[in-house]
């Protein structure tokens, strides 16, 4: 009974949903790789084949390697801290303390505010407000602005990404923690176990699903990080703070190698994808089947 | 239970969005304070009953659109376009370039949508990109005659037309500068980079520590500061192109080129009294208005569309302010230490790959208009606030920066170069130039920066 | 007895603890949205001299912003247009996706699992590089943009392989077969099981993605961009264009701007939150 209704279950369940992401998703991706190994410029009538050269082009690219790796410290230092901080934040939202409900709307918050004014806020808080505060307390730290200095810039970044990831993150990991039953954690309350004991051997496996879901979107948003930082630095101090995402729309549309840009997104693509091919296999191995 | 999380969520909505509006209570009724600049906005009237252009019957009904890259013109361009509708019938829509987006971005995904706009104002390095891929030759329009000396020519054919003529200096306060030496200000007085130093120096002497705003923005360290050193070659278009092209293939070498070193001295000058010296990198755009207006500096390194800033900052249109050159050395009969740099940056193509001929002729015909009709010439002056690079435009802009930079073109104090660059000159060389500006590189530096752009370009 | 009052006290004093630290970490989160809310009330001279300062010490304090960004952006008519958008968009992705998920869960054939794989890894796509293919295919080749319905479309498919994703992971944790073996039972179809059984005990996790999916398409600014240019059905984030000019940007406007297009997505967030904290599946599973 179950084989005959395959494939109406196809067409019902699954065909609409497939359409939409093949139709919107799939096809423009496809027909940008093929892009790639045009010499079409984005204006140009004709387009010629020209094999691989535009990836020749993203070798010699020194600048797209550079940032490639600084996005690389930067995912590091964004995914944990984002994971780490939501999942507890999360953790303690879903205990029952007193006006949780408004906390949570509370960490919900950076999600609201996007694009420019989000860039332009942060930009005071680092270049003025920090300043002020260097002024008033004659700490160094904050003697001149953190965008005006590679390092501090970059950690700028990464403070402004992790405010507002964890925020949609905290959201995730709260849905998994409702998700739990309370049987479990009361279970393992009466068995004894206790505080840190209790998280790890309990509540984080049954986490796992929305641990990996986290790390995973983290991973990817992280990769891809551009709006952040177009509109907090833009890549200031002196080019030091563009990401991978940054150069390649840089490339494409400001230096106008409209080739080349888009075969450094296809690697950049690629490489994202193993990295986060390699964390949902790890993750996955370790979630347990409720 | 579940009335009371009701209850709870519109408590917490409102107490969210309204945090403020709890803290100030009764304080909103104080809404208009009449010392407050940004207060009236007052319009300009547009003197409509005299026109004689001769309008074409046949094109009324056409609609054409209007791809707006210059965001603070919008709302004026919408009312010329209402205007042009009311007298022609063609009805033009003025489309914005929107956040986020590059102008020749947006004009290459609309071209890759198949609805191209009918025409698009471009920057110059924008229209030559596309110019003979897709725009229509408007060599033998009318409106060539009226703008000698500022039209961009592509092998030999024009397909743009110049909106306006733009330029750029040291802004000065008169005002602020006579109050804090306490005698009068001749900006004629200032010829030479050691006269403009001595006057820097008398600031600070007087009490004006740092007298100089200077951006720390990539386009303009890139693109406004470093392209003196090509535009002050022989000060023409032609001589800019001469001197990129002599950079290109080595025959000028930028160590032994005099204006590289002659740039990076006035560069220097203004890094020295920079009001942000402390942390040149941290300065804020928005700021340097301000500190203009309100006698905090002297000085600020920018162009006439700076005006809507200052005049947000308080600035009025009576008010002293104007242009120095940027002084390259200490030769006062040098071109560069008395001209203002000024030429048309914004020009407008027509779509001559899509669009019907109709439509093509309806958007010449608005361009002609803009050139010819006295409703046309006013508005472009008057309600975008323009300076026309057409000679026979009466009409003179009101704002003291544009007014400056007008006066120095009609009485030959104002030297047209503008260079052709590739898109990414700004981006690539504004970096090496902050760098400069942190004092994080020295000259040396910057020059192999400079040189292997260049090298790259071949 | 003793020992209890002492862990009782230690337990209080802990509580109180972890309320004080959220309450700091709290006010870090909050605090960009209340420049916002401060500043939004100020004239761009202040906002730049002194973003900060209480609303109290500021003179020229006024609604005004938000007069001028209702006008301005065409509010009613921006409105009408990304609730017509969002609200579409957010429920054909979420049922859409819904089933698809179930679909892939409950079948573990080639299909599902090419899908499946194909969706997680066109997440990491940069939305860049389908940006002029995309507009070339639809507008060059099938001339579909500027309309609405495109643009829904849109939205519906690029949010697809996320909302899968999340889906797929709740419905393998937290629905258990069980119910619906025993449905299948009772006689009911598969449409009728995922409706009647699956669906419902989604609950928590169609809250989250309607919010999260409903936001996005709300605020989003790129991709309306790309699709839309005829201004009467421009959306609310498209409508502020106006207040940012080449050189310069009228903060006050923008901010007022900004919190007009972010009230209704509060309210539906304060709204949905009690759907996910009503935890529906720890009642249905006991």
């Amino acid at each position: 009974m179950k084989r005959k209704n395959n494939g109406k279950d196809f067409c019902m369940f699954a065909l609409p949903g497939m359409f939409c992401f093949f139709a919107v998703v799939m096809v423009p991706f496809l027909y940008g790789v093929y892009l790639t190994l045009t010499d079409w410029n984005g204006v140009a009538r004709t387009k010629n084949f020209i094999g691989l050269t535009n990836f020749l082009g993203v070798i010699k690219d020194g600048q797209f390697w550079t940032s490639l790796l600084l996005t690389f410290k930067y995912v590091i230092l964004v995914v944990l801290l984002v994971n780490i901080l939501a999942f507890f934040l999360a953790y303690l939202l879903t205990r029952g303390i007193k006006g949780q409900n408004f906390f949570r709307a509370g960490f919900f918050t950076p999600n609201l505010i996007g694009g420019i004014v989000l860039g332009y806020i942060w930009q005071f808080v680092f270049s003025r407000v920090f300043v002020n505060l260097g002024e008033a307390t004659g700490w160094n730290l904050f003697g001149v602005s953190w965008l005006s200095d590679p390092t501090k810039a970059f950690i700028a970044l990464v403070v402004v990404s992790v405010w507002q990831l964890s925020g949609y993150m905290i959201l995730i990991y709260v849905a998994g923690f409702m998700g739990l039953s309370e049987d479990v954690m009361e279970a393992a309350g009466i068995d004894g176990a206790t505080g840190w004991r209790k998280m790890r051997s309990i509540v984080m496996p049954l986490m796992m699903s929305s641990v990996t879901i986290c790390l995973f979107l983290t991973l990817s948003r992280a990769f891809m990080v551009y709006d952040v930082n177009l509109s907090l630095t833009a890549g200031a101090p002196y080019g030091t703070t563009a990401m991978a995402a940054m150069h390649v729309y840089e490339k494409a549309f400001t230096s106008r190698q409209f080739g080349v840009g888009q075969a450094e997104a296809l690697i950049l693509f690629l490489i994202v994808a193993c990295v986060s091919g390699i964390q949902v296999y790890l993750t996955k191995k370790k979630e347990v089947e409720a | 239970m579940r009335k009371h999380a009701v209850k709870r969520a519109a408590v917490l909505g409102l107490a969210m969005v309204l945090t403020a509006a709890t803290l100030t209570g009764c304080r909103f009724g104080f809404a208009s304070d009449p010392d407050d600049p940004n207060e009236e906005k007052k319009e300009v009237p547009i003197d409509t009953s005299v026109d004689t252009f001769e309008y074409d019957t046949q094109l009324a009904g056409a609609e054409i659109t209007l791809l707006n890259s210059k965001a603070e013109i919008q709302v004026a361009l919408e009312k010329m376009a209402e205007v042009f509708e009311k007298k022609s019938g063609v009805h033009v829509e003025v489309m914005p370039v929107t956040e986020g987006d590059s102008p020749y971005t947006k004009v290459v995904s609309m071209y890759n949508s198949g609805t191209p706009p009918t025409m698009a104002i471009l920057d110059t390095t924008d229209v030559i990109a596309l110019a003979e891929e897709k725009a229509a030759d408007l060599s033998s329009e009318a409106w060539i005659s009226e703008a000698e000396g500022y039209l961009t020519e592509v092998n030999g054919n024009v397909y743009s037309f110049p909106l306006c003529i733009e330029g750029r200096g040291i802004i000065y306060n008169k005002s602020v500068i006579e109050k804090t030496l306490g005698s009068n200000f001749d900006p004629k007085s200032v010829a030479t980079l050691d006269d403009f130093k001595g006057l820097l120096e008398k600031l600070r002497k007087a009490g004006m520590e740092n007298p100089v705003s200077m951006a720390k923005e990539d386009w303009s360290l890139g693109a406004h500061h470093l392209q003196y050193i090509y535009e002050t070659f022989d000060g023409t278009s032609e001589g800019a192109q001469e001197a990129i092209e002599k950079i290109k293939d080595k025959t000028l070498n930028l160590e032994s080129y005099g204006r590289v070193q002659q740039f990076l001295d006035m560069f220097d000058v203004l890094k020295e009294y920079n009001v942000a010296k402390s942390d040149p990198l941290g300065a804020d755009y928005d700021e340097m208005a301000i500190d203009l207006a309100d006698g905090k500096t002297a000085f600020w390194f920018n162009g006439n569309w700076a005006w809507p800033n200052l005049s947000e900052a308080g600035a009025g249109n009576e008010d002293d302010y104007g242009f120095l050159p940027y002084f390259m050395n200490n030769n006062p009969d040098d071109f560069a230490n008395s001209r203002i740099q000024a030429s048309p940056s914004k020009q407008v193509i027509l779509d001559g790959q899509m669009a019907s001929e109709k439509e093509q002729r309806a958007a010449k015909e608005f361009m002609n208009w803009i050139v010819f009709s006295e409703i046309g010439q006013q508005m472009l002056v008057k309600t975008c606030n323009l300076i026309p690079p057409f000679t026979n435009n009466p009409y003179e802009p009101a704002d003291p920066l544009s007014r400056d930079i007008y006066e120095r073109v009609q009485s030959d104090e104002a030297f047209n170069a503008s260079a052709i660059v590739p898109n990414d000159h700004w981006s690539v060389l504004g970096a090496a130039m902050q760098k400069y500006l942190a004092n994080r590189s020295d000259r040396t530096e910057l020059i192999q920066s400079i040189d292997s752009y260049w090298e790259e370009q071949k | 007895m003793k020992q209890n009052t002492k862990g009782s006290i230690k337990k209080k004093t802990i509580s109180m603890l972890t309320t004080v630290g959220l309450i700091v970490i709290f006010a870090a989160y909050m605090f960009p949205f209340l420049m916002v809310v401060i500043n939004s009330l100020k004239q761009k001279r202040d906002i730049i001299k002194s973003p900060f300062s209480w609303l109290f010490t500021i003179k020229g304090l006024s609604f005004d912003n938000f007069a001028k960004a209702f006008t301005q952006m065409d509010f009613l008519n921006a409105f009408k247009n990304s609730v017509f958008v969002t609200v579409s968009a957010t429920l054909l992705v979420t049922l859409l996706a819904a089933m698809l998920a179930y679909y892939i869960v409950r079948h573990n054939n080639v299909i599902s699992k090419l899908t499946f794989a194909l969706m997680v890894a066109s997440m990491i796509i940069p939305f860049q590089a389908i940006m002029i293919p995309l507009v070339s295919i639809y507008g060059g080749m099938l001339n579909l943009l500027n309309h609405r319905l495109t643009l829904i479309f849109m939205h519906t498919g690029f949010s697809m392989a996320m909302s899968v994703f999340m889906f797929h992971g709740f419905i393998k944790g937290s629905v258990p077969i069980a119910l619906e073996e025993a449905a299948y039972i009772d006689g009911c179809t598969r449409s009728q099981t995922f409706f009647k059984i699956v669906f419902p005990l989604l609950k928590p996790i169609i809250s989250t993605m309607v919010i999260l999916n409903a936001l996005a398409f709300w605020n989003d600014f790129l991709l309306p961009s790309l699709v839309l240019s005829d201004k009467k059905l421009l959306t609310l984030p498209l409508s502020t264009y106006s207040f940012y000019g080449t050189y310069s940007a009228d903060y006050g406007t923008i901010m007022a701007g900004l919190l007009l297009c972010v009230i209704p997505i509060m309210i539906l967030y304060i709204v949905l939150q009690k759907q996910i904290i009503s935890g529906v599946v720890a009642g249905a599973v006991k």
